[in-house]
């Protein structure tokens, strides 16, 4: 394929230009030795070779062994958990803790305003049907449990008290 | 040739294997009983889909019996049924918000509450509820200082016992320490640490992200008010993104074991159940724990009360899991460490967070050990 290609002399030619051209460009900017391209690959490069490779192992083995559905399953475990380390490594750095920080602060900074308003919308729009807001069965909803509590508190002295009692009839 | 060779297989499941058929050497008994092995467990897994598709039922969890001793708001306090041959019962405290307590009940044959029941213990479970936005007072303090007091006491009332031992799991963990630490004179006998974080330093991944450098704790609960039950799911969910491909993956899998279909149904079940957090009790978890450790650094107080992990001073067992990434082994065995307990062991476990104390695994590695553990104390 590549012989036939090269003795192809508009492939060839066109080849040329294009390596002139952004020689030229690079030149331009000013980047005309570049020591390490950019590689937008090399990140994804490690898993899809590890989970190629040993498919092409066992493609080359011929004949289709009857563990090859054990295989596969083995292949995709070891491919997930390749990803799930590559991500693991990604997500624990602070790169990715400030970038995800930031997201949340703004998107809580764009929430703030908009739920408030939404929920004095809601309550207005309750109150004109006078149907109870949110708000104030949430309100009654905590003083029923601070009641619990006071009722509690009153049993537990009862219980003190009869406790005593019961010691002094006893002596 | 890849397309030849596919061809051979199309033929040999068509035509069978071998006699005559003119491809080649007839192939061993063996492989061809392999094939339809094979073969067979995919119908099955067909069929199971298609059940599962067309016929989903709601799995029955947590049947071991038992009665409600307490409740307190949305938590409760259940005793479970079992021979009490053991005499000091065990208050089990579990996390608060993230998922529902039936994990450690999940069915029959499967559950934790079940083997400590059979072995003779007096089980009690701390069930902290399920929470809404009329719950987002609810603090971390109020937990140390009203709710786990009153429950121990309810523990000793109902079993009739001088003192009982704490299992905390996970959060429970914690929750226990900081309240056993502020209160020495409630009498534990024995404190079990399951998979709970003590040194916050050593958190992992959770520990970076909710940093103070990139989490503001208070404008999230100022502006949220709570941590909705969706907000808790994605970031569990992002802690491991592909662990529901691989969940999938192993169901394909194990599609065709009756068995396994069950046991994940019900695990399936309580992984998607999740439960919010109650605002404040979210803003002293992550500020005083993840952000500030002050437990460990023993500058934690509830109630006026401090709490120092050194005032502990019971037989202590703690138990880490190795693949733990929610409570990493090393900040969970921190809690050896901090305690003046002269009895006190640590046993590190295969398994994650949840396998630790649930599935199978759990049934030969970690339960018998607990167990084990305890009853030579109890």
């Amino acid at each position: 394929m590549a012989d036939a290609a090269t003795s192809n002399p508009l492939f060839e030619m066109w080849r040329k230009q294009f390596e002139e051209s952004a020689a030229a460009w690079a030149r331009m900017v000013g980047h005309a030795q570049t020591p390490s391209p950019l590689d937008p690959a090399a990140f994804w490069r490690s898993a899809l070779t590890q989970w190629l490779e040993p498919w092409a192992r066992i493609l080359a083995q011929g004949a289709i062994p009857p563990d090859a559905p054990a295989q596969w399953k083995q292949l995709n475990d070891q491919w997930i958990e390749a990803w799930s380390k590559a991500l693991g490594q990604a997500m624990n750095t602070d790169a990715y803790a400030a970038m995800m920080g930031k997201y949340l602060d703004q998107w809580l900074v764009a929430a703030a305003p908009v739920k408030k308003a939404a929920e004095q919308q809601v309550d207005q729009a309750l109150a004109t049907f006078n149907i109870a807001s949110r708000t104030q069965l949430t309100s009654v909803a905590k003083q029923i449990v601070e009641l619990e509590e006071r009722l509690e508190r009153i049993e537990e002295t009862l219980a003190a008290i009869a406790r005593r009692l019961d010691d002094k009839e006893r002596r | 040739m890849g397309l030849e060779r596919f061809a051979d297989v199309v033929e040999r499941f068509t035509h069978g294997y071998g006699s005559g058929n003119g491809h080649g050497p007839e192939p061993a008994p063996e492989v061809v009983r392999q094939w339809q092995e094979e073969l067979e467990r995919t119908l099955k897994r067909m069929q199971n889909l298609h059940r599962m598709v067309t016929d989903p039922t709601e799995p029955k969890v947590g049947q071991t019996p038992r009665v409600e001793i307490y409740k307190r708001n949305k938590s409760r306090l259940f005793r479970y049924q079992s021979r009490r041959t053991h005499r000091t019962p065990l208050l089990f405290v579990p996390n608060l918000g993230i998922s529902r307590p039936y994990i450690f009940d999940l069915m029959p044959g499967g559950s934790f509450v079940e083997h400590m029941t059979r072995e003779g213990f007096d089980f009690y479970l701390l069930d902290w509820g399920v929470f809404g936005p009329e719950d987002n007072d609810l603090s971390f303090e109020d937990c140390v200082t009203k709710i786990l007091p009153r429950m121990t006491q309810k523990v000793l009332e109902s079993s009739g016992a001088d003192s009982l031992s704490v299992l905390g799991y996970c959060m429970g963990a914690p929750l226990s320490a900081s309240f056993l630490a502020s209160h020495p004179e409630v009498p534990v006998k024995n404190f079990i640490n399951m998979a709970g974080p003590i040194d916050f330093s050593k958190i992992g991944l959770f520990g970076l992200w909710l940093d103070p450098k990139y989490f503001n704790v208070d404008r999230f609960v100022d502006t949220l008010g709570g941590v909705p039950a969706d907000l808790v799911k994605a970031g569990f969910k992002l802690l491991k993104p592909t662990m529901d491909l691989s969940t999938n993956l192993n169901l394909w899998w194990n599609l065709w074991n009756d068995r396994y279909v069950e046991g994940f149904t019900a695990l399936n079940k309580w992984a998607n159940e999740y439960v919010a957090f109650p605002g404040e009790f979210f803003r002293q978890w992550v500020g005083d724990f993840y952000q500030q450790n002050k437990l460990f650094r023993g500058e934690a107080v509830f109630g006026g009360r401090p709490a120092r992990l050194a005032s502990i001073s019971c037989p202590v067992f703690v138990v880490g899991a190795h693949e733990d990434y929610i409570a990493p082994p090393e900040c969970v065995r921190a809690l050896l460490d901090a305690v003046s307990s002269r009895d006190k062991e640590y046993v590190e476990l295969p398994g994650g967070h949840i396998s630790l104390i649930a599935g199978r695994g759990a049934s030969l590695h970690c339960w018998p050990k607990v167990s084990g553990w305890l009853a030579s104390r109890s």
